[in-house]
């Protein structure tokens, strides 16, 4: 119990009730998770990453290292939240992390011990490489779970998150990221432009670094300037203010992508904002010094400490000390002292601060230790004393150590621009001498990096680069920003920082208090040799936490490049990359979730398939029936039962998902003998024809059939899955390649609902349906086309099969597609026609020995699939001319071939791999692999097709299918893929 | 985001495109040699600055377009039809 509700500050009186760990809690309307819990007088919020060390609130920001904690519970649990930047609301849950069974008292904190005792330990530098290199058997057994339940931060809820996330896209002339002081001002310059301004604020109150100042008379009037210009751009309608919204990334094309937060119905939005300039006033924030324990709960950053009594009205504890190397801590020291809280010591690393500093400790009679440093921060858990000593001159040792008594210890190791937005615009930062960190460099184009976050703090200074930067941004888009009050008061940037990177005394000192890497670590990965600041990150994984390094960065360069006596501007920075804070999945995936994630297509005959009982399954984006099991059925015995059918009867399927193109114009016919390998010129009208088309490097790219409708008009089908690619392969050809052929293509895949009507009862069926269409052998032969009419709904009749057996393909208009599939069915009763699915188009094609896409899997020639035949040699086509290379050609190629399992009723699993060696290993020589599948009823035997090394003259040998993941292998004969009606003669019946 | 400034449809996000392919290479004749065939389909220059390529605006009017683009930084500098080049219209 340190910290307590102090009550100055911009609070209201207004409470809400919350809970933490269970344990209800009172805030004020407008607190922070953080606040709240300090004001309660919590000291241990959780338990860190690796070590498991007690951690508290060290900041009031986003840079928190320390209070990370898990929000709300069940699905709306938001693990690794940081509790400076959770607003508490009314009932709001709050859990420690990391900790069993509480966060005082945790029986993992034992890593720490380890680390302490044994020197290369379990979690120091590079423990993930390291481990990996113990003996590999016990990783799974042992070092995984262990490490597991040892290592880690919150935990992700296990069910689905309920709340709504959303995206919004927008477009804006100028962007203005940070709310500060500078940020208000350029936005509000620049929204007198009448452009459209948007400003970002990660905090849900404007202000920045103006509300770490104490909120009294003295200040009343920068208070009011404060209110005054918010007051401005509320009111201004070309301005759009987006509170508690992390700007997090900016890309190509000057998008902006922001995460949301909201209270409502939706839980965050996630922006993407296109913006034409781009004002970045993100501000700086306060790095820590590097001491023993300075991880220690309630060891803060001094101006973190001091926006906690000004703003939020909780003190963080009833004795405060400050160590810093810099002026602006001072200011946490004296409003401390103002408020009526005891300031036990200043401890300044440096030799001599300014009279004024001097003057201002004397005047409160704050004990002053100059050349000093804290050494450790002492207390079981939380601080409740400091060591200090005096630092040599040459800053390399201590001496005179002795005791100061604190309960909070608020410091300052010097102020770190935040440059990473203006770093994503692709120029590396700089170092800066002067303020002892990374400035921005150059500017990225259309960006202008102003105010702290360009490593000037002083309030007037910063607004002014700010007016200036909005005036540039809106000269360059042809408007005219206007120029915004001055603040009345000043605050003077200088800090006067005399850089101290680490004190020279043993102990625990944390650079990365997030992720538990120590000073130590980042020795000890030199001395391993690394040298490349990239290197030091990954090893020591420096900065991969959550905060992304904000805080610890510049200190680990700083103790590196002094490693290598090296300067830290020749060490350089790693790259910066987005996001730059944490933000949720939710917002990325939007609303195209679960069901919503893709659209589904369906057939125009769904609901008839669906009234049917059929089961279906995703084939692309479509859903299509898979079988239509009758009481009792499993899928095996429905597929085979509807394939038996189709054989002996009649059948109809859905076969709509194929790619539909028509080709027009007076050069259709030439188009088409260039991307077929075979001959469509000579096609007639009324007649339909196999082709197959050849990528540009002679492999089978897709097959179907295409028809001739007139002259100039051809309808062409393509598979499923290369409807798309198909489409956009034949635009190009005719856009880029050659131009000058006077043709149009347009998909018309939607325009048309397909059945395929198969068996040997199909043409008395269609016959009986469709009476006026004369569908004698005579008039109608195996690969005619005949256009017809039904109810007025317009059709396309094609003579081909898919199967093997007589059939034919009827194209309805989709709107008319099921009265016409009715029509099929009615007139099939007769016939005892049945509906089948996707299963038994399968089999099928199978026993018919026809490819689809598992054979057509983009490494497949045309000999492969026993087609070179079909090329024409009187003509050019695409991949002709390099279908014949050696490699293409080579005859032992793996061929397409058909396999029976030898035992009829083992099936032979796809995916298996071809050997000639029943008791084939690992090693074995691979002969090929299975294809496609399914038990035939006609051969009663399992079936499969298959690539066999030389395939085509290995017909009756006897080999074997392995599937060794399975312990599966299955003795198969080699045999023609035509396993049914190899001489073709059922078609054409 | 690239955006892409389509001649018909006007400024563009880049998820409304394809990237097609290399668009540097010149075709050979249909009778050319199979090694001069073998060299357009599988060589490329991967050049590290401004390259020239076909995009298909296949969410939006479906034309394919012609764009010059900067490997390195993305910049878009130029975005034509497929018969047109940068040179001709600067």
């Amino acid at each position: 119990m340190s910290g307590f509700r102090h009550g100055a500050g911009r609070l209201g009186d207004a409470q809400l009730n919350f809970t933490f760990d269970g344990k209800p809690m009172l805030a004020r309307v407008g607190d922070t998770v953080a606040s709240a819990l300090l004001a309660n007088g919590v000291e241990v919020v959780g338990r860190s990453f690796k070590y498991h060390r007690p951690r508290g609130v060290t900041s009031s920001g986003p840079e928190e290292t320390g209070a990370l904690v898990t929000i709300g519970s069940g699905g709306k649990a938001d693990p690794n939240a940081r509790a400076t930047m959770e607003p508490v609301t009314q009932g709001l849950e709050v859990f420690s992390q990391n900790c069993f069974p509480s966060p005082k008292f945790d029986l993992m904190s034992v890593n720490g011990l380890a680390g302490a005792i044994l020197p290369g330990s379990l979690f120091s530098a590079g423990f993930y490489y390291k481990t990996f290199m113990w003996p590999a058997a016990l990783w799974y057994k042992f070092y995984e779970p262990s490490i597991r339940a040892a290592a880690g931060m919150g935990v992700p809820p296990k069910v689905a998150d309920p709340d709504i996330y959303d995206r919004i896209q927008s477009f804006c002339d100028v962007a203005v990221v940070g709310g500060g002081s500078a940020g208000l001002a350029a936005a509000l310059s620049a929204s007198q432009s009448g452009l459209r301004v948007v400003l970002f604020d990660e905090h849900n109150v404007l202000g920045g670094q103006l509300l770490n100042e104490a909120n009294n008379e003295a200040n009343a009037d920068l208070e009011q300037w404060r209110a005054d210009t918010i007051a401005a751009l509320e009111a201004a309608s070309n301005v759009k203010v987006l509170t508690r919204t992390v700007c997090w990334g900016r890309f190509d094309g000057n998008m902006l992508a922001a995460h949301e937060s909201v209270d409502g119905k939706v839980r965050q939005n996630y922006h993407k904002v296109q913006a034409k300039k781009i004002i970045i006033a993100a501000g700086a924030i306060e790095r820590p010094l590097v001491f023993g324990n300075n991880d220690k709960p309630n060891v803060m950053l001094a101006s973190g400490a001091r926006r906690m009594l000004n703003h939020y009205g909780t003190a963080t504890g009833k004795m405060l000390a400050v160590f810093t190397n810099n002026d602006s801590a001072y200011q946490t020291a004296f409003d401390y002292s103002d408020a009526g809280i005891q300031v036990s010591a200043v401890v300044d690393s440096r030799q001599y601060p300014s009279q004024a500093l001097l003057d201002g400790c004397n005047s409160r009679g704050i004990t002053l230790h100059t050349q000093a440093v804290v050494t450790e921060a002492k207390g079981w858990q939380a601080v409740r004393s400091i060591e200090i000593a005096d630092l040599a001159a040459n800053g390399q040792s201590v001496s005179n150590r002795r005791r100061v008594a604190c309960d909070v210890l608020a410091h300052s190791g010097g102020w770190t621009p935040q440059v990473q937005m203006a770093a994503h615009g692709g120029k590396p930062p700089v170092y800066d001498k002067k303020i002892a960190a990374f400035v921005v460099g150059d500017q990225a184009e259309d960006t202008y990096s102003v105010g702290a976050a360009e490593g000037e703090n002083g309030l007037l200074v910063g607004v002014a680069q700010a007016v200036d930067a909005a005036k540039a941004a809106c000269a360059e888009l042809g408007g005219k920003a206007g120029s915004v009050a001055q603040p009345p008061q000043d605050r003077d940037g200088a800090t006067n920082i005399v850089p101290l990177w680490s004190v020279p005394a043993k102990g625990k000192q944390l650079v990365d208090i997030q992720h538990d890497v120590t000073a130590a670590d980042v020795i000890q990965s030199h001395r391993e040799g690394f040298v490349s600041v990239e290197h030091l990150k990954r090893y020591t994984t420096l900065g991969m936490a959550n905060d992304q390094g904000r805080t610890s960065n510049v200190n680990a360069l700083a103790i590196m490049a002094e490693c290598r006596g090296l300067s830290i501007a020749e060490t350089g920075t790693t790259r910066f990359r987005a996001p730059l804070a944490p933000v949720s999945m939710g917002g990325f995936g939007g609303r195209e979730i679960g069901k919503h994630f893709k659209p589904v297509r369906r057939t125009p005959m769904q609901e008839w398939h669906e009234k049917a009982g059929a089961v279906f399954v995703q084939a692309g984006m479509y859903m299509r029936p898979q079988y239509y099991p009758q009481a009792g059925e499993t899928i095996d015995d429905a597929y085979e039962r509807e394939t038996e059918h189709v054989r002996k009867k009649v059948g109809i399927c859905d076969v709509t998902s194929l790619g539909k193109i028509e080709i027009v114009g007076p050069d259709a016919a030439e188009f088409l003998d260039r991307v077929y390998i075979n001959m469509f010129s000579t096609l007639k009208i009324g007649k339909a024809r196999y082709g197959v088309m050849l990528r540009e490097d002679g492999i089978v790219y897709d097959d179907g059939t295409t028809s001739r409708f007139a002259e100039d008009r051809f309808f062409m089908t393509t598979t499923t899955a290369k409807a798309g690619p198909v489409m956009a392969y034949l635009e190009r050809c005719l856009e880029i390649d050659w131009p000058e052929l006077k043709v149009r293509v347009s998909s018309v895949s939607e325009r048309w609902g397909a059945m395929a009507v198969a068996g040997p009862d199909s043409r008395a069926t269609l016959t009986a349906a469709f009476p006026s269409v004369d569908f004698s052998n005579e008039t109608f032969p195996f690969m005619g086309v005949v256009h017809a009419e039904h109810n007025g709904a317009q059709m396309v009749i094609l003579r081909i099969s898919f199967s093997g057996e007589m059939a034919y393909e009827v194209y309805a208009e989709s709107e008319h597609a099921t009265d016409v599939w009715q029509a099929i069915i009615d007139a099939g009763q007769a016939y005892d026609i049945v509906p089948y699915g996707l299963e038994t188009l399968g089999a099928l094609r199978i026993e018919k020995g026809h490819v689809t896409g598992a054979e057509l899997d983009g490494r497949v020639t045309l000999g492969d699939v026993h087609m070179d035949g079909m090329a024409s040699k009187k003509k050019w086509f695409v991949g002709k001319n390099l279908k014949d290379r050696e490699g293409m050609v080579h005859p032992d190629r793996p061929q397409l071939v058909g396999l029976k399992s030898v035992d009829p009723r083992t099936p032979i699993s796809t995916g298996s791999i071809l050997v000639t060696d029943a008791n084939a290993s690992a090693g074995a020589d691979k002969q090929g692999w299975v294809s496609s599948m399914t038990y035939s009823p006609e051969l009663g035997n399992f079936i499969a097709l298959g690539f066999l090394r030389g395939g085509k003259d290995r017909i009756g040998e006897r080999i074997y299918a392995a599937y060794p993941v399975k312990g599966k292998t299955v003795e198969v004969e080699v045999v023609s893929n035509h396993f049914v009606d190899p001489t073709n003669e059922r078609v054409k019946g | 985001m690239i955006r892409i400034n389509c001649p018909y449809c006007g400024e563009r996000e880049h998820s409304e495109f394809t990237y097609g392919e290399d668009a540097t290479r010149t075709t050979p004749d249909n009778d050319a040699p199979m090694e001069e065939w073998n060299k357009f389909v599988y060589e490329r220059a991967n050049p590290a600055g401004e390259h020239i390529e076909y995009w298909h605006h296949a969410f939006g009017c479906r034309a394919w377009l012609k764009v010059q683009r900067n490997t390195l930084t993305h910049d878009i500098s130029w975005v034509g039809l497929p018969h047109e080049n940068p040179e001709a219209a600067s």
